[in-house]
C-alpha cells in the first residue's frame, strides 16, 4: 500500500491521454483545456473539490458527455471517437466503477460482473449460465479474489463487492493493457474494506493495467497513488506530480488555491443558560436518555453503528418517533413521541434538524435554492394568500453570502449544484429561522475541504449566537475541532464523556475501546478511518 | 444506469441554462421572479413550443379550410366548450401535484356528480339548488374516500382510483337508468351559457379557476407546500410541513372541483348522459401531461393545462372539419399524451 511502482510512463506510449478537453453547458463552461496522461500500470489520482469537474471529466471520458470540438481522448496511442462510444471504449480497454459500484443487489455475483455481455446460445437464445460462470471464475482468479460467484450481490460484504465491480471492469481487459476509472469507489467502504480494496487494485495494476482513481480522500491519494492531478474550477493546476513529492496540506492548498485555514479549537461558546433540555428519551437501544445543552454550547454524539446515538439525534430533531421522552426548548416542553406530521411542532418550538441524507431528507431536487432556503419558514413567515417574496430574497441572500454558496444564484435548481452546496443549501434552509437548538447529522459528509470549512464555519457562527448544537457525527475530526463535549454511545448507553481539549485520538479511542468489544477493533490506527469513513450507509 | 447525476454541473440535457453565477449577487423576489429571470436564451424554446405550434396549425387549417376554419363560430366552438375539461384537468392537478401520480377517477366522479343532479330533479322531483348541493357534496365525498384509501390506509392510488371510477361508473349508469337524463329547468342553463362577449359565461369560470389555482401554486404557502410534497415527501415532512393533510386534502379538493364542474356541465347541457363519463378519460391526462410542455418545462402547471386543452381542440376541430371521423380525436389525443408524456421525462431529467 506504499508508493512502490517504479517511474510510470517513461519512455512508453501513455496509456490514456487526454488533451485540450473542453466542456460548455449552455454559458458555462465547466471543463477548460484538461490535459493529463497515464502511463501503464500507473495509479493516477485525480482530486479536486465538488464541483471542480471531476464527474464531468468522467462522463466525458465514458461517453456521457459530447466534449466541446477541440479535445482529443487517446488510449494506448489509438484515439478513441468523441464522444466517446462506450463499447468502443470497452475494447480499447478503458472501464469506470462507480460511486455506489453499480451493482444490481439482488442478482448473482456472476450476473452481475457478466452484466452488458451476456452470450445467448442455440436456437431459443438462452444464457449458456455454465460459460459465463467459467468466464467470471477466470476473471476472479485473474484478480486474485476469491468470492462465491452464485451468491447474491446483497448478500456480500462491502469488499466482496469491491471486488465484484472490479472484477467486472477488468474482465475485457488485455493482458498487460486496460484502464480503470475509479469514481468515488471507496466512498462507502470502511477500512479493512477500503485494504483489501486496494489490495486488489494493486494486482490489477501489476497484471499492467492503469488506474485513474478519483477521490475526496486526500489521506488515500497520498497514500496509493503515484502520481495525482488536480483540478480546480474546470481547469487543470498540476498534473502528474509525483505523490511522494506532496503532502495533504500541499494538495489541500492547490485545491483550494489558498491556503487552507487549519481547524483550530475555539475557545467555547457555552453560556450559563441552558438552551434545551431532554428527558427520559427512550429510542431504539436507548433507555432513559437525559441531556442538558446550554446556549451555545456544542455537543458532539457518536458511537459505532446501532450504538444510538444516531437515533438520539433524530429523536431530538423531530425526525423519528421515540418510545418516550420530552424535550423542553424555550420553555415548551414537547412529547418526543410525536404523532406523524408534527415536525412542525418542532420548528415552531426552535429545533432544526439537518438531516444527514441530504436529496432524500433535506432538499428537493428539482425546486430552487430560495424555495429550499426558505420552505421551513413560508407558512409562518408569509400570509395565507401569498408567501411573500421580499423576506425570501433576503433570506436566502444572507445565506448564500453567509455560506459562499456557489453559484450565487437563488433561482438555481438544487438539482444542478454540486454536493458541497447542496449541504450548505440544507444548513442554510435550518440556519436562516435562527433556531435555539441545531441539530446536525453527519454535517460535513461527502463535502470537500472548501464546503467543509464552511459548513464549520457557520456552525461556530450558531454557537456563538447562543444557539444550543448537537452534532451526530461518526467523523473524530468534525467532533474534535468543533464539540465543548462528546457523548460516545454504545449499545444505548452513554459510555464515555470527553470535554476539555478534545483530541480525535481520545475521541476513536472511547468509541472503540470497551470490555464488550474486545479483540474487534483493537488496532487505533484502524478505527480512526473507521471513523472518518465518509458516506456510511444506513 | 446510474451514474453520479447530482454532482454533475449540468444535467443529462446539454441546457440546463444560462448560468448567470458571476452577476446575480442581488437576489430577485419570489418563485416566481427568478423563474422568469430564466426567460433568456435557449430556456425560450421549450417553454413556449407548444404555442409556436398551435400558431402555425392554426394557420395550415386557415390555408386548408378557408371556407370553414377562419370563422368565428369555430372558435365560440374551440373555446366554448371545454368548460368540462378545465375543472377535470384542475381536479387532477390536485392530486398530480403532491405526487399522486395518476388519479384516474376524475372523470368518474364528474360524471357521478353530474348524474345525480338531473336524476334527483327530473326523476325525484327534487329542487335544483339542493339536488345541486348533494351532487357536488358527493363528488367531495368520494374525494375523501379515495383520499383516506389512499393517504391512511396506504393503496395503491391506480387501484383505488381505477376500481373507485368503475364503481361509480356503475352506480351513476344505475341510477339513470342507462338513459340521459335531460329536462332540466330552462332558467338553468344561464348558470352556464349566458353570453358574455361571444363567449359563454362558464368559459371564464375556467379561466378564473386556472388563474386562482396558478396563483395558490406559485404565490401561497399551501401552493409551496403542495410542491415540495410533490418532489419529496421525507423532505416535506422534516421540513414541517403536514405531509398526509396535504395529499387528504388534494383528494378531497379534487372531488370538489369535479363536482363543481358537473354541476356547470349539466346547466350547459341541459341534462347528462352517465355513459359519456368514459370519453374524457384521456383528453384529460393528455392535457395535464401537456403542461409539462408549456411554461414550466417539466412540471405540471395549471396554465399550460389551459393551453394544452385548447390546443387539443383546436387541433380535432380542425381536423374533424378537413372531413376525419370522430375516431381521430382518439389518435389525437393518445398520440399527443405520449408524446407529452415523452417529452416531460426528457425535461423533468434536467433538474435532477
Amino acid at each position: 500500500m506504499s508508493v512502490s511502482q517504479p517511474a510510470p510512463g517513461t519512455g512508453q506510449r501513455h496509456r490514456l491521454e487526454v488533451a485540450r478537453v473542453s466542456k460548455t453547458f449552455g454559458s458555462a463552461r465547466v471543463l477548460r483545456d484538461i490535459g493529463l496522461s497515464i502511463g501503464p500500470g500507473e495509479l493516477h489520482g485525480l482530486v479536486g473539490q465538488n464541483g471542480c469537474g471531476k464527474s464531468t471529466l468522467v462522463k466525458i471520458l465514458t461517453g456521457i458527455y459530447t466534449p466541446d470540438p477541440g479535445g482529443a481522448i487517446t488510449v494506448d496511442g489509438g484515439a478513441l471517437s468523441l464522444p466517446v462510444r462506450p463499447l468502443e471504449a470497452r475494447a480499447a480497454g478503458l472501464s469506470v466503477v462507480h460511486q455506489n459500484l453499480g451493482l444490481v443487489d439482488d442478482r448473482t455475483v456472476w450476473e452481475n460482473v457478466r452484466l452488458g455481455r451476456f452470450r445467448a446460445t442455440g436456437l431459443i437464445r438462452r444464457i449458456d449460465g455454465k460459460a459465463e460462470r467459467a468466464a467470471v471464475e477466470s476473471v476472479f482468479d485473474r484478480l486474485g479474489a476469491r468470492v462465491d460467484i452464485n451468491q447474491k450481490v446483497g448478500e456480500l460484504s462491502a469488499e466482496d463487492r469491491a471486488a465484484v465491480a472490479i472484477a467486472r471492469a477488468m474482465q475485457d481487459h488485455e493482458p498487460g493493457g486496460g484502464l480503470i476509472i475509479f469514481d468515488e469507489s471507496t466512498r462507502a467502504m470502511g477500512k479493512s474494506a477500503r485494504n483489501r480494496f486496494f489490495g486488489l487494485v494493486r494486482s490489477v495494476i501489476d497484471g499492467g493495467a492503469s488506474v485513474l482513481m478519483i477521490s475526496h480522500q486526500l489521506e488515500e491519494v497520498i497514500e496509493v497513488t503515484d502520481r495525482v492531478t488536480v483540478l480546480r474550477d474546470g481547469q487543470v493546476v498540476e498534473t502528474g506530480i509525483p505523490t511522494k513529492d506532496t503532502s495533504e496540506a500541499g494538495l489541500t492548498r492547490l485545491m483550494l488555491g489558498r491556503h487552507l485555514v487549519t481547524h483550530d479549537r475555539v475557545d467555547s461558546h457555552a453560556q450559563e443558560e441552558l438552551a434545551a433540555t431532554v428527558r427520559h428519551l427512550v429510542v431504539r437501544s436507548v433507555r432513559g436518555f437525559d441531556l442538558d445543552v446550554r446556549k451555545g454550547e456544542i455537543i458532539g454524539l457518536t458511537g459505532l453503528v446501532g450504538s444510538g446515538a444516531t437515533a438520539v439525534a433524530e429523536a431530538v430533531g423531530g425526525a423519528r418517533e421515540a418510545r418516550a421522552g420530552t424535550l423542553t426548548v424555550n420553555a415548551r416542553s414537547i412529547s418526543l413521541k410525536p404523532r406523524r406530521d408534527s415536525t412542525e411542532v418542532f420548528i415552531r418550538a426552535g429545533v432544526a434538524f439537518v438531516a444527514e441524507r441530504r436529496l432524500d431528507q433535506g432538499l428537493a431536487a428539482e425546486l430552487s435554492v430560495t424555495q429550499n432556503l426558505t420552505l421551513p419558514r413560508v407558512r409562518s413567515r408569509g400570509s395565507r394568500l401569498r408567501t411573500g417574496g421580499g423576506w425570501q430574497a433576503a433570506e436566502t441572500a444572507a445565506m448564500i453570502k453567509k455560506l459562499d454558496i456557489k453559484p450565487p444564484d437563488p433561482g438555481k435548481l438544487v438539482g444542478q449544484l454540486s454536493g458541497g452546496n447542496q449541504q450548505k443549501v440544507l444548513l442554510g434552509k435550518w440556519l436562516a429561522g435562527h433556531p435555539s437548538l441545531l441539530v446536525l447529522h453527519e454535517p460535513t459528509q461527502a463535502v470537500d475541504v472548501g464546503a467543509r470549512h464552511d459548513i464549520i464555519d457557520a456552525i461556530r457562527e450558531a454557537a456563538a449566537d447562543g444557539c444550543g448544537v448537537i452534532i451526530s457525527s461518526v467523523d473524530a475530526s468534525d467532533l474534535a475541532v468543533l464539540c465543548d463535549r462528546v457523548l460516545v454511545f454504545r449499545h444505548g448507553q452513554v459510555v464515555a464523556e470527553l470535554a476539555g481539549e478534545l483530541t480525535e485520538d481520545d475521541i476513536i479511542h472511547a468509541t472503540f475501546e470497551s470490555p464488550g468489544q474486545s479483540g474487534d477493533q483493537p488496532d487505533p490506527a484502524a478505527a480512526d478511518a473507521e471513523l472518518n469513513w465518509k458516506g456510511v450507509p444506513r | 444506469m446510474d451514474t453520479a447525476r447530482h454532482k454533475a454541473p449540468g444535467a443529462a440535457v446539454p441546457d440546463p441554462g444560462p448560468a448567470d453565477s458571476g452577476s446575480t449577487t442581488a437576489p430577485d423576489g419570489a418563485a416566481a421572479r427568478h423563474r422568469r429571470g430564466y426567460l433568456a436564451g435557449n430556456q425560450l424554446a421549450p417553454r413556449y413550443a407548444i404555442l409556436a405550434v398551435w400558431g402555425a396549425m392554426i394557420l395550415v387549417y386557415c390555408l386548408t379550410e378557408p371556407s370553414l376554419f377562419p370563422h368565428t363560430g369555430t372558435f365560440q366552438t374551440i373555446f366554448g366548450s371545454q368548460q368540462p375539461l378545465v375543472f377535470m384537468t384542475m381536479a387532477l392537478m390536485c392530486t398530480i401535484v403532491v405526487g399522486e401520480f395518476v388519479d384516474l377517477s376524475v372523470p368518474a366522479v364528474f360524471g357521478f356528480g353530474a348524474t345525480i343532479l338531473p336524476v334527483l330533479v327530473v326523476n325525484h322531483g327534487w329542487g335544483l339548488w339542493p339536488a345541486s348541493i348533494v351532487a357536488v357534496l358527493g363528488c367531495v365525498l368520494v374525494g375523501a374516500v379515495n383520499g383516506f384509501l389512499v393517504v391512511k390506509m396506504g393503496v395503491n392510488t391506480i387501484v383505488v382510483t381505477l376500481g373507485m371510477s368503475t364503481l361509480l361508473e356503475g352506480i351513476a349508469l344505475w341510477m339513470s337508468d342507462l338513459n340521459t337524463i335531460s329536462g332540466l329547468p330552462s332558467g338553468f342553463q344561464k348558470i352556464a351559457l349566458l353570453d358574455v362577449g361571444g363567449l359563454p359565461i362558464s368559459f371564464y369560470y375556467g379561466i378564473v379557476l386556472v388563474l386562482a389555482f396558478g396563483y395558490l401554486l406559485a404565490f401561497t404557502p399551501l401552493g409551496r407546500h403542495m410542491r415540495f410534497v410533490g418532489a419529496s415527501r421525507e423532505v416535506s415532512r422534516l421540513s414541517g410541513v403536514r405531509v398526509d393533510r396535504i395529499r387528504f386534502g388534494s383528494f378531497v379538493f379534487a372531488g370538489l372541483l369535479s363536482g363543481i364542474g358537473a354541476f356547470i356541465a349539466v346547466a350547459d347541457l341541459g341534462g347528462y348522459n352517465a355513459s359519456s363519463s368514459d370519453s374524457y378519460l384521456l383528453p384529460v391526462f393528455a392535457a395535464v401531461f401537456l403542461s409539462t410542455a408549456i411554461f414550466e418545462p417539466g412540471r405540471f402547471n395549471p396554465l399550460g393545462t389551459l393551453v394544452g386543452i385548447y390546443f387539443l381542440e383546436t387541433g380535432i376541430l380542425g381536423l374533424q372539419l378537413l372531413g376525419l371521423q370522430s375516431w381521430v380525436s382518439q389518435v389525437f389525443y393518445g398520440g399527443i399524451l405520449v408524446v407529452a408524456v415523452t417529452i416531460s421525462t426528457l425535461l423533468h431529467r434536467r433538474a435532477t
